[in-house]
């Protein structure tokens, strides 16, 4: 049996932290790798040491299978842990580590291979007697007629959604199969492709196996990954609440002979999609540990990285099946760094503030911390947030809250979206299939702050700004906020979740201090608040009569600390105080987080950004001189950039141009015409 | 500084709620006042300024100010107890501009169409003087339909001052900035073309020496009003713009901007001491004051509620202490008090000059409290040398170079007015409480000497003395004497820079004091000979 003691982790981000940690837990050293760009990661800060890779994309790093190798062998390693993504299912990788005379941690390359292919793990599950639907390989020349319909195409090669492909017609069976096949090639490089039924409103359902060089196999019970966006896992959890307790032995059992009738090492994931009608098919391997193996982790009471290691040493399995029970349940969110309000755009920048309340107690596993800078080289996921408990409620429940209060700054992220799935009725029924999110697109945008919540949300960024305004008050920092000897109005702030958005979003905050921080012992702010649109004259110049709504506020703001200018509020609204963290990022932009979600706020600003003065409307001739040409006629409408007129002066050529669009009115001068500096060439209608 | 002030003041003694009540009802007249000063033009012109899509004036002013920072409008009730309505149509105040402490201007437009009467006149010379002695730059809000033609003989003369007085702050270094809101005809015009920058609104202001209807009268030439003298004319042709605004929030923008790049600095001194509250309640100072000022009260009872952690080192407190003085400071600041507890003797006008000669040799400008009914009289005080005592302290005072600021918390008669920096001897600011009386005697004396003079003159004539009439006219003589004493009156003739609410007097204190060092502030210096002890 192979002793480890040093262990070379060929990843990045939270699977890497993660890694290292067990590494650790068992004395063992652990050694990173990093790109240029990670170079300050936080995976690279945890390892004992770590080897640039170089490079920016993961092609040019983390792919680079040897470099990674070599790495190993520098650094007098003697195992390499793949985590997921990058190398893991690559078995010519796992085969050269092997020639290196490192230890891979994970199933042998024929074990990778063979599962790797989609066809051939079908029928090796087949053989196994793995429950499943039948699959058939086909090409745009096959005959569709047998095709059960509708039917899912999907690439050979492929994972992560990538090159499937529904069908629900069969006139259109060519064209599908050529496209799956085209983006597989260019995928996977190779455009192999099968069909099988599709299974509509099914859960995606996975079952963790373990098996040692000795021949030993266990299961951990199933994972349900049905919640998911474009085939991507969003939450997680164990034990699936879909499946019964003979569809659970079904699948189970499936995923136990499949790995003992290939003779399966290491950690892997036996893939289903369950139909609502009880149909199983078998969908794929995954020869790695899974990134959502924390909740089988919590369930089983078990660590599966270590059993990663413990089995690559050599080691039997340190229990039976029988031996193993499962207890409670566990969820887990994958936070990313995405926009769900901007169509999942990836967000990119550096994180300013980064706090997710581990009480409860909730798991965070993650990559990043404050000052991290996520970058579009790589995957966006952030952290894997984990709750378990004996009630599924409780587990959900406290995810919940746990993303709601998450305190992510600098970078947009799914948070809101993950907590409104956890209160989401539909969900804490546990009856959710994995055209969840298409069918409650109301969640994706996330629930937050709404009413009185989000009116104190913006509260508390508006006091932020009011104690940043007063301490910048280098003169009259002794005088109450906004003292008049005439009073008029109040101090006047409007707050938009969006920055230069309509007014639609926006809250109008009109303000006068009753009483100042200055002198008084709880240092609170106390305000009359009137919300609602600022009064604006009619046409006829008449305010109308002022219904805001008006409130008493007392705003408590501590001194900022840190960079991002962290300040607690506790911000009291008509009698309700909430309590909340806000932090300030560029001037007038401000993060407030609190029990009800996070929330970023713009300060609309009073002045509307122009050039630096207001160009002339009309254009005059800029010289004495001669109209040489004139290029447009009344009525025309013109843009910025174009010709209007062409005078000569001093010998030279000058184009007028438009410098906005404008209809034109006249034109005052033609071909041949004296002209003095000035003069007015071309006038617009508008 | 250890000494501080021990208050024994009894808030619930019947003479601090009486005084409280009776300054109460004082202030609700002048709160009413103010109350009414945005809409003083009245509802319909208010309503038709807005539908030409304007803002008010103060609407002007609070888009101008940092967000969050004090305004403090001076001479707000300018004209009251006038015929002309109250704040003389324009609006003067000292404000934050991107951290300038500026002097702001504006014409309010809906107040007889933002015509000048000699109030409007004298306000603004007032507010140029502020601007100059304490280094201010200097914002103009402009437009105006020039001066109330009816009175012009009142205004024509005097008015041309200010263009003049614009240049001269521009020539002492202080910057000049005019915004164009509207027309400028005429010598409005040149408070145009006598400032340092010049923003003029597209499509809303007008600058021309003669309209076109004149223009037509004196050449016969018809021209539009925008071809004449447009905003963008001006900022294309003429170069009176420098800047030409889309719209009157454009303006603003611009404004702060041109503010932004003066690379204002101070000169004076920063606030050098602990700027902590006063240990007793500035509330309670609406009940420090007697309401009737022939009732003396205890003036360290205001300092205790004024001075920064009601900190006081007194000097001489044992000698002529009918004149309370001694250091401190407000928000910072430090400043030297002088405070009236009672007349003026000869002890109290000798230790006021000394005082004063002091605070001059360590620079520190001077705080004024004001609750005097005069120098004293008699045969004692008269061989005493009260003339020439009194004249030490009117000499200290007038000659002295460091900021005076007076507070007005009672009576203001007689020469003590003077000895105690009254207007004439340009203290840089005046603010008054709501009690405060001001006249060269009390009406209840005045009336008096009049009815002895009428007496003595009768028996000289050898006439008799019509009692009744004698008791009417000096009743009448009285009750007018009262009348134009009041702190409404004398801020309607802008003898001072506005009555303020008495809890509100360390605030304005500090933002007059702050505001006036922006200017150097030095006293006379070493000087010919040392400080004379009298």
């Amino acid at each position: 049996m192979a002793s480890l003691k040093r262990l070379l982790i060929a990843n990045r981000g939270e699977i890497a932290v993660r890694v290292a940690r067990a590494a650790h837990a068992m004395g063992m050293e652990a050694v990173g790798v990093y790109s240029e760009v990670d170079r300050t990661a936080l995976h690279t800060e945890v390892m004992d040491s770590a080897v640039a890779l170089g490079g920016r994309t993961a092609a040019e790093s983390y792919l680079r299978g040897d470099a990674v190798i070599e790495a190993a062998l520098r650094t007098g390693c003697d195992a390499v842990h793949p985590g997921y993504g990058f190398l893991a299912e690559n078995a010519e990788f796992a085969a050269a580590v092997a020639a290196a005379g490192l230890i891979w941690v994970g199933p042998t390359p024929e074990q990778i291979e063979l599962l790797g292919d989609k066809v051939a793990a079908k029928r090796a599950a087949v053989d196994a007697g793995v429950p499943t639907t039948e699959a058939v390989v086909v090409t745009a020349d096959s005959d569709p007629r047998d095709l059960p319909l509708p039917a899912m195409v999907k690439a050979a090669a492929g994972g992560g959604g990538r090159g499937m492909r529904v069908v629900t017609d069969r006139s259109d069976f060519r064209s599908v199969v050529a496209a799956a096949t085209r983006e597989a090639e260019a995928a996977f490089g190779d455009g192999t492709v099968f069909v099988e039924p599709l299974i509509e409103s099914g859960r995606h359902v996975e079952v963790q196996i373990l098996g040692d060089h000795h021949g030993n196999v266990v299961h951990l019970g199933e994972r349900d990954c049905s919640i998911q966006r474009r085939h991507q896992k969003v939450i997680e959890e164990a034990p699936s609440p879909g499946v019964d307790a003979a569809t659970r032995e079904r699948l189970c059992d499936g995923a136990v002979a499949l790995a003992r009738g290939v003779g399966y090492r290491g950690a892997g994931t036996v893939e289903y999609l369950v139909g609502a009608d009880g149909t199983i098919a078998f969908l794929e391997v995954n020869t790695r540990l899974q990134v959502e193996h924390p909740v089988t982790e919590a369930v089983w009471g078990v660590d599966l990285v270590e059993l990663q290691l413990r089995i690559a040493a050599g080691e039997e399995l340190p229990f039976t099946q029988d031996e193993l029970s499962p207890e409670g349940h566990a969820v887990e969110a994958r936070l990313v760094a995405e926009d769900p309000d901007a169509g999942w755009l990836p967000s990119t920048g550096r994180i300013t503030s980064f706090h997710i309340d581990t009480a409860g107690p909730i798991r965070v596993d993650t990559g990043v911390g404050v000052g991290s800078v996520v970058s579009s080289e790589y995957d966006s996921l952030l952290a894997k947030v984990i709750s378990h408990d004996r009630s599924r409620d409780v587990a959900v429940g406290r995810l919940g809250r746990a993303l709601r209060t998450a305190e992510i700054a600098g970078v947009a992220t799914n948070a809101a979206t993950l907590a409104a799935i956890c209160s989401d009725e539909a969900f804490i029924g546990g009856t959710v299939d994995t055209a969840y999110l298409d069918e409650h697109p109301e969640v994706v945008h996330g629930v937050g702050a709404t009413g009185d919540d989000r009116i104190a949300h913006a509260l508390a960024a508006v006091f932020c700004l009011h104690r940043t305004n007063r301490g910048a008050d280098h003169n009259w920092a002794f005088a109450p906020s906004g003292w008049r000897n005439v009073a008029t109005q109040g101090q006047r702030r409007t707050m938009s979740n969006a920055r230069g958005t309509d007014a639609s979003d926006s809250i109008q905050v009109e303000y006068v201090v009753r009483d100042s921080a200055a002198g008084s012992l709880t240092g609170a702010t106390v305000a009359e608040v009137r919300l609602g649109p600022f009064p604006e004259p009619d046409d006829e110049g008449l305010l109308g009569p002022d219904d805001r709504r008006v409130a008493r506020v007392v705003a408590t703001v501590s001194e900022p600390v840190g960079p991002s200018e962290r300040r607690q509020v506790s911000l009291e609204l008509d009698g309700i105080s909430r309590s909340f963290a806000v932090e300030s990022g560029a001037p007038g932009v401000l993060a407030v987080f609190g029990t009800s979600g996070s929330t970023a706020w713009f300060q609309q600003p009073s002045f509307a950004e122009r050039e630096a003065t207001e160009a002339a409307s009309a254009p005059v001739s800029p010289l004495p001189g001669s109209v040489v040409s004139v290029h447009v006629a009344p009525g025309d409408e013109v843009h910025d950039g174009d010709l209007l007129v062409i005078v000569e002066a001093m010998k030279m050529e000058h184009r007028i141009e438009a410098r906005a669009t404008h209809t034109v009115a006249e034109v005052r001068v033609s071909a041949g015409d004296k002209v003095d500096a000035g003069t007015a060439l071309v006038t617009f209608a508008d | 500084m250890s000494s501080v002030l021990n208050s024994r003041l009894d808030v619930n003694s019947d003479a601090f709620r009486a005084n409280r009540d009776a300054m109460t009802a004082l202030w609700e007249e002048v709160a009413a006042q103010l109350a009414e000063l945005p809409v003083v033009g009245g509802q319909s012109k208010v309503d038709r300024h807005r539908r030409r899509g304007k803002l008010l004036v103060r609407e002007r002013i609070e888009a101008l100010l940092d967000p969050d920072t004090a305004f403090l409008e001076l001479m707000p009730l300018a004209a009251a107890c006038t015929d002309d309505p109250i704040g003389a149509g324009t609006v003067n105040g000292i404000g934050i501009v991107n951290g300038v402490e500026c002097m702001i201007g504006g014409t309010d437009m809906t107040v007889r169409g933002g015509s000048a009467n000699p109030h409007t006149v004298a306000k603004g010379m007032r507010a140029f003087e502020i601007a100059r002695s304490n280094r201010l730059p200097m914002i103009s809000l402009s437009e105006s339909a020039g001066a109330d033609l009816p009175r012009q003989a009142d205004i024509f003369v005097p008015g041309g001052a200010q263009f003049r007085n614009l240049t001269r702050l521009s020539a002492e270094g202080i910057p000049t900035i005019t915004v164009g809101f509207g027309p400028a005809t005429a010598g409005g015009a040149y408070a145009l073309g006598m400032s340092d920058y010049v923003v003029m609104v597209k499509n809303r202001a007008f600058a021309y020496l003669g309209g076109p209807p004149l223009v037509k009268m004196a050449i016969d030439e018809d021209v539009d009003e925008e071809t004449l003298g447009g905003a963008e004319m001006h900022a294309t042709t003429s170069g009176l713009a420098d800047y030409l605004a889309t719209d009157e929030m454009d303006a603003i923008r611009i404004t702060r901007d041109i503010v932004e790049h003066l690379n204002w600095r101070k000169l004076g001194p920063g606030p050098s001491m602990p700027a902590d509250p006063p240990l007793y309640d500035p509330d309670e100072l609406i009940g420090c004051a007697s309401a009737d000022v022939r009732v003396p009260f205890e003036v360290r009872e205001v300092l205790a509620r004024t001075l920064d952690g009601s900190r006081f080192e007194e000097f001489k407190p044992l000698y002529g202490d009918k004149l309370v003085c001694g250091w401190g400071s407000i928000c910072g600041f430090p400043v030297g008090v002088l405070a009236n507890n009672g007349i003026l003797f000869s002890e109290e006008s000798e230790k006021g000059a000394q005082f004063i000669q002091l605070c001059n040799r360590t620079d520190t400008p001077l705080v004024f409290v004001q609750n005097i009914t005069g120098f004293m009289v008699g045969t004692a005080a008269e061989q005493g040398g009260i003339i020439k005592d009194g004249a030490k302290l009117i000499n200290a005072v007038s000659n002295s170079g460091v900021p005076h600021f007076v507070l007005m918390v009672g009576a203001s008669y007689g020469a003590g007015n003077y000895g105690m920096s009254g207007r004439a001897y340009d203290p840089r600011f005046i603010f008054t409480w709501p009690n405060h009386r001001i006249a060269v005697m009390g009406p209840k004396q005045l009336a008096g000497v009049m009815g002895i003079i009428a007496r003595k003159a009768a028996a000289s004539r050898g006439t008799e003395i019509d009692e009744d009439t004698l008791a009417e006219q000096t009743g009448m003589l009285e009750a007018l004497v009262e009348s134009q004493s009041t702190a409404l009156y004398a801020t309607g003739r802008m003898w001072d820079d506005g009555i303020i609410h008495p809890r509100d007097t360390r605030t304005v204190l500090g933002m007059a004091i702050s505001a006036s060092h922006s200017n150097e502030v030095s006293g006379t210096g070493s000087g010919e000979w040392g400080v004379w002890r009298h």
